[in-house]
């Protein structure tokens, strides 16, 4: 579907050249992106362009875009927006394929002079074949391609594909995403978005094989019925998860009818999102903690899920709460097999409650870790699960197995999850010990295992990747 | 952009919607005290007399509603009552007369309708009828079109769904007829594009069927 889309979009995404126009020598915008692309390691040439000549770093500033001697697939413009017109033109006559416009001060001002100049801008791009990105947004993010994020950032190549609305929500999802190792194949923020806009990218993301899943932040369309019929194709190849902005707006609405009375833009776009077989989700937290789920996924493994906890002492009541927060969020927590059970009587020494799932793992302790590492193996074995989510209080964990004890318990951890098909979790609740929490958290990450920082968290996540693979017909 | 907006009296609006094919509950105008008797002697007793008016919004706030009349005595007082507490509510509006339908009877009521939204267009919007739609606004939507299985999810999503189940020993309502009537409808606005706003408040739904009662549609003027 949408493969139309890979060879057109080729230059954006994986352009040979690449131009910056409004760099110079000071500290500007545009010199920061001519830094940001040699940081990055963009595999091409680079051409700062600015009037006031020199050099950054060992490039040479070009005066004008037509005095540049190669070709330019790609501009970046960070200038005034009085000259885009004008610079347009140059990049007509250099046969550029796609422009990305940081340039601001158009429609979203609300003026009509903004509106005005955007509608010059796509003609002139449209005569030209020229394609527009943004104006008003801070562009494309690729790091299989060494094109950074504005400030220069660039994680791992991955399998999300990102498009956002904002560029501060863009650049956010970046840096979230260096920090949970939620890896990016690429991703866009498309601002005002006046000629390729979201159902574009979409349609690209969808067609391009090294994105497994989609993320989404949107605050509006122009073409509402565009967008869903887009985002219903998509849903048919990737999972796809979207966070509208501005949920709360009220618009002003005269309505005769019950209908028009209760049919508020969010719950449309709520049912839209549904109908289309996207995932909504609220927030942030909940789309990064979505997507690093859905970034490992070939397949979907069930819905029903294992939680160990009690690793020391104290057992109880995390494992009751976290019980509420799955059932909470429809993820089920099945009883263990009989054998399970049993298994884990003998091993622990105990009867009842604490053996069903969530599973209170703390008679183990006395035994020593080896009790421990096969009481976990036992409920990962088990038939009736496909998931298997521990939980680790750090700070309580700490002073009763030592440092190294605990390292010997992580290193069992990661080792379980690479050598089994179901996928494992791990839940680190905030504490007193944050920083050997976050070490912690990153070594998990590096070792491909998705870490939650709450019960609840985990099971939402969970819940909404689950809901897009478990939908009828899909 | 407030749209210059037209609205069609219930015979009016049931009229355009029985040629769909959508059911509604038969419902003819009278003019008079006398046409009210005589249609409701035709249809049969107990009947609901309405106010028939493009300017009444609220009909049974004010006094424009009556159900369950007997006999043909019962008409001829609840026609001259409501047509003056009409006349006192809404000063100066227009009235063709009073609606006589049969009393329906009794089953759950639910609410089918459509408004425009300026992003996706046409959007359809199930419910519980009456005080549930009103007050916990326990509705679901989907954008037009509306596919048979759009509709059954439009239906199970609500809260109130247990209630089409059937509860304490109640039949269930036949959720592919409320299937059926969502998909006719959203068909319908999708082929009359200068329907601006949509209620069927209520539809009755039964177990093997269901059936618009009462129906408002809004022209784009």
């Amino acid at each position: 579907m949408f493969e139309e889309k890979v060879k057109e979009f080729e230059p954006i995404f994986y352009p040979r050249s690449i131009a910056v126009v409004g760099a110079s020598t000071k500290l500007k915008v545009g010199s920061v992106w001519v830094w940001a692309l040699i940081s990055g390691g963009f595999p091409g040439p680079i051409y700062p362009v600015g009037s006031g000549g020199g050099k950054i770093g060992d490039l040479e500033i070009f005066p004008r875009l037509r005095d540049i001697p190669g070709e330019i697939d790609y501009v970046i413009v960070a200038i005034p927006r009085r000259s885009v017109l004008e610079l347009l033109d140059d990049c007509a006559a250099k046969n550029v394929k796609a422009v990305q416009f940081f340039t601001a001060g158009f429609s979203e001002t609300g003026t009509s002079h903004g509106y005005k100049l955007e509608k010059q801008m796509l003609e002139k791009a449209r005569r030209a074949g020229i394609r527009i990105i943004g104006p008003n947004c801070i562009g494309t993010y690729c790091p299989e391609h060494g094109i950074p994020s504005l400030l220069g950032r660039i994680g791992k190549s991955g399998t999300v594909g990102f498009l956002s609305q904002s560029g501060g929500i863009a650049t956010k999802l970046i840096e979230v995403g260096i920090a949970r190792h939620i890896n990016y194949s690429k991703g866009v923020s498309f601002g005002n978005g006046i000629d390729l806009d979201a159902s574009d990218f979409l349609q690209y993301l969808a067609a391009d094989t090294k994105t497994r899943a989609i993320g989404a932040y949107l605050e509006g369309t122009k073409d509402g019925t565009r967008l869903f019929n887009t985002m219903k194709g998509v849903t048919r190849a990737k999972p796809l998860v979207v966070w509208k902005g501005g949920r709360t707006e009220v618009g002003a609405r005269a309505a005769l009818s019950h209908t028009g009375s209760l049919a508020s833009s969010a719950a449309v776009w709520s049912a839209m999102l549904k109908q289309a077989g996207a995932i909504e989700v609220s927030g942030l937290e909940e789309l990064t903690d979505t997507l690093l789920i859905l970034q490992r996924l070939d397949r979907w493994p069930g819905m029903n899920a294992a939680v160990i906890g009690g690793l020391a002492d104290g057992g109880g009541g995390i494992s009751v709460s976290a019980g509420d927060a799955f059932a909470e969020s429809g993820v089920n927590l099945p009883p263990l097999s009989a054998e399970t059970e049993e298994g884990l009587s003998k091993l622990l020494g105990e009867v009842g409650s604490i053996l069903r799932n969530p599973v209170d793992v703390s008679q183990a302790q006395p035994r020593g870790v080896a009790t421990l590492f096969r009481a976990i193996e036992l409920v990962a074995a088990d038939a009736a699960i496909d998931i298997v989510l521990i939980q680790e209080d750090v700070e309580i964990l700490l002073p009763i197995y030592s440092p190294t004890g605990l390292e010997e318990i992580n290193r069992f951890v990661i080792e379980l999850a690479g050598r089994q098909d179901k996928p494992v979790m791990v839940i680190l609740p905030p504490g007193s010990a944050e920083q050997e929490r976050l070490q912690l958290e990153q070594r998990f990450l590096a070792a491909s295992i998705p870490v939650f920082a709450s019960p609840e968290r985990a099971a939402k996540a969970i819940s909404n990747a689950g809901r897009y693979f478990c939908r009828d017909g899909a | 952009m407030i749209k210059s907006k037209t609205m069609l009296t219930e015979t009016e609006s049931k009229e355009f919607l029985k040629k769909a094919g959508i059911p509604v509950v038969e419902t003819r105008l009278a003019r008079s005290k006398r046409e009210a008797i005589a249609i409701s002697r035709e249809m049969g007793f107990p009947v609901v007399l309405k106010v028939n008016s493009p300017d009444v919004v609220h009909k049974s706030d004010s006094g424009g509603v009556r159900l369950g009349l007997a006999n043909a005595t019962q008409v001829g007082k609840a026609y001259a009552e409501m047509l003056s507490s009409i006349r006192q509510a809404y000063p100066g509006a227009r009235i063709h007369g009073l609606s006589v339908q049969p009393m329906a009877p009794p089953g759950v009521e639910v609410i089918i309708g459509m408004s425009k939204d300026a992003q996706f267009g046409p959007v359809l919007m199930f419910g519980l009828g009456g005080v549930l739609v009103e007050v916990l606004k326990d509705v679901s939507f989907r954008i037009v079109p509306v596919t048979e299985r759009d509709a059954g999810d439009m239906i199970r999503e609500i809260k109130g769904y247990p209630i089409l189940e059937g509860y304490r020993g109640r039949d269930p309502v036949s959720v592919s007829a409320l299937e059926e009537l969502i998909v006719k409808v959203s068909r319908f606005v999708d082929d009359n594009p200068q329907i601006e706003e949509l209620d069927l408040n209520p539809v009755f739904a039964y177990s093997d069927k269901a059936v618009a009662v009462d129906a408002r549609i809004i022209l784009e003027a």
